[in-house]
């Protein structure tokens, strides 16, 4: 198909158009084919390139194109949602396209699965300010607290032993049991405060996984 | 490639491309058909589409061979079209390759 050939079908395709418009259309095909010729190509090579003119005018009609336009409206109620909240940091780049787009009944409709992610991050948020760090420091500080009785029962347990050598012959039996007894409940609660620990390990983990989760796909 | 997921990501694709710098129709249509096999034609629709969403402005730019070509360049509101879009892009394909069963990461 040749330039005029391919221009033609075009234009007869869109005829239904405003001829401004055609015009327009008609302009970047006729740009097109000359950036193509200026590289060296034949008019036949770029017609097939684009693709048949009947159908590329269809697209022009199309309603998958209708839904590139529901998208990019959509999108630019997020832009305008977010940016009303955020104004008081920089002034919104409003495009007069956009301005009457934010208050359609539509594009609402289309942002509310955002808006449930919104609220499922809030939610996260709240429920880590809200809760989440006390009960933290709490089990943190308990564990610690934990760990801090069985080291100062095997220090005493060794200082008792240690003692020996001062005591005169009496204490020693006392200083034997004192000794004894702090060691083996420091190796007690010892072996209870591992546990402890590590089951507050894993748990923290999995509440990590499961805030990220939700922050990230909702509920 | 199937039609159907082409076309929802076009925009996208264009939006992308003329992120970096100001582009010409020949030069975006030449490079997305490269890549995702659509016809030439097809982008000089999603062009004005864009244009008329006010994601895109166009100026005429004289050029050493050939008659001056018709530049497209994001406007304010098509940069931050783009970064919502993308993040949409991200969160969805991302989904679908978990249910598909390619590369979830």
């Amino acid at each position: 198909m040749t330039r005029e050939e391919y221009l033609a079908t075009l234009k007869s395709a869109l005829h239904s158009l405003p001829e401004t418009d055609i015009a327009d259309i008609a302009r970047d095909f006729e740009e097109h084919f000359s950036v193509g010729l200026s590289q060296g190509k034949t008019e036949h090579e770029i017609s097939a390139e684009l693709g048949d003119p009947a159908t590329v005018a269809g697209t022009y009609f199309d309603e998958g194109l209708d839904d590139i336009g529901h998208t990019m409206k959509e999108s630019a109620a997020h832009y305008a949602a977010a940016a009303s909240s955020a104004s008081a940091n920089r002034p919104a780049a409003v495009t007069p396209g956009t301005s009457g787009t934010s208050g359609n009944p539509e594009s609402v409709k289309a942002i509310s699965p955002q808006k449930d992610l919104a609220g499922a991050r809030l939610f996260v948020i709240l429920l880590n300010v809200l809760i989440t760090w006390w009960v933290a420091i709490t089990v943190i500080s308990t564990l610690f607290s934990f760990w801090c009785v069985s080291v100062s029962l095997l220090v005493g347990g060794i200082g008792s032993f240690t003692a020996l050598a001062a005591a005169p012959g009496d204490w020693i039996s006392i200083f034997v049991l004192f000794g004894m007894a702090g060691i083996l409940l420091a190796a007690a609660t010892g072996i209870l405060n591992f546990f402890l620990s590590k089951w507050t390990v894993i748990g923290s983990k999995a509440y990590i996984n499961w805030n990220k989760k939700i922050y990230n796909e909702g509920f | 490639m199937n039609v159907q997921f082409k076309k929802g990501v076009l925009d996208l694709c264009v939006l992308s491309m003329l992120k970096e710098s100001d582009q010409y129709g020949y030069e975006l249509a030449n490079t997305l058909s490269e890549i995702i096999q659509i016809s030439d034609g097809t982008v000089y629709p999603i062009l004005r589409k864009l244009a008329t969403d006010g994601m895109v402005t166009t100026y005429l730019q004289e050029s050493q061979s050939g008659p001056p070509r018709k530049y497209y360049k994001l406007t304010g509101l098509g940069k931050k079209t783009l970064i919502s879009l993308q993040q949409e892009w991200l969160t969805f394909s991302r989904s679908v390759n978990q249910i598909v069963g390619g590369d979830a990461q």
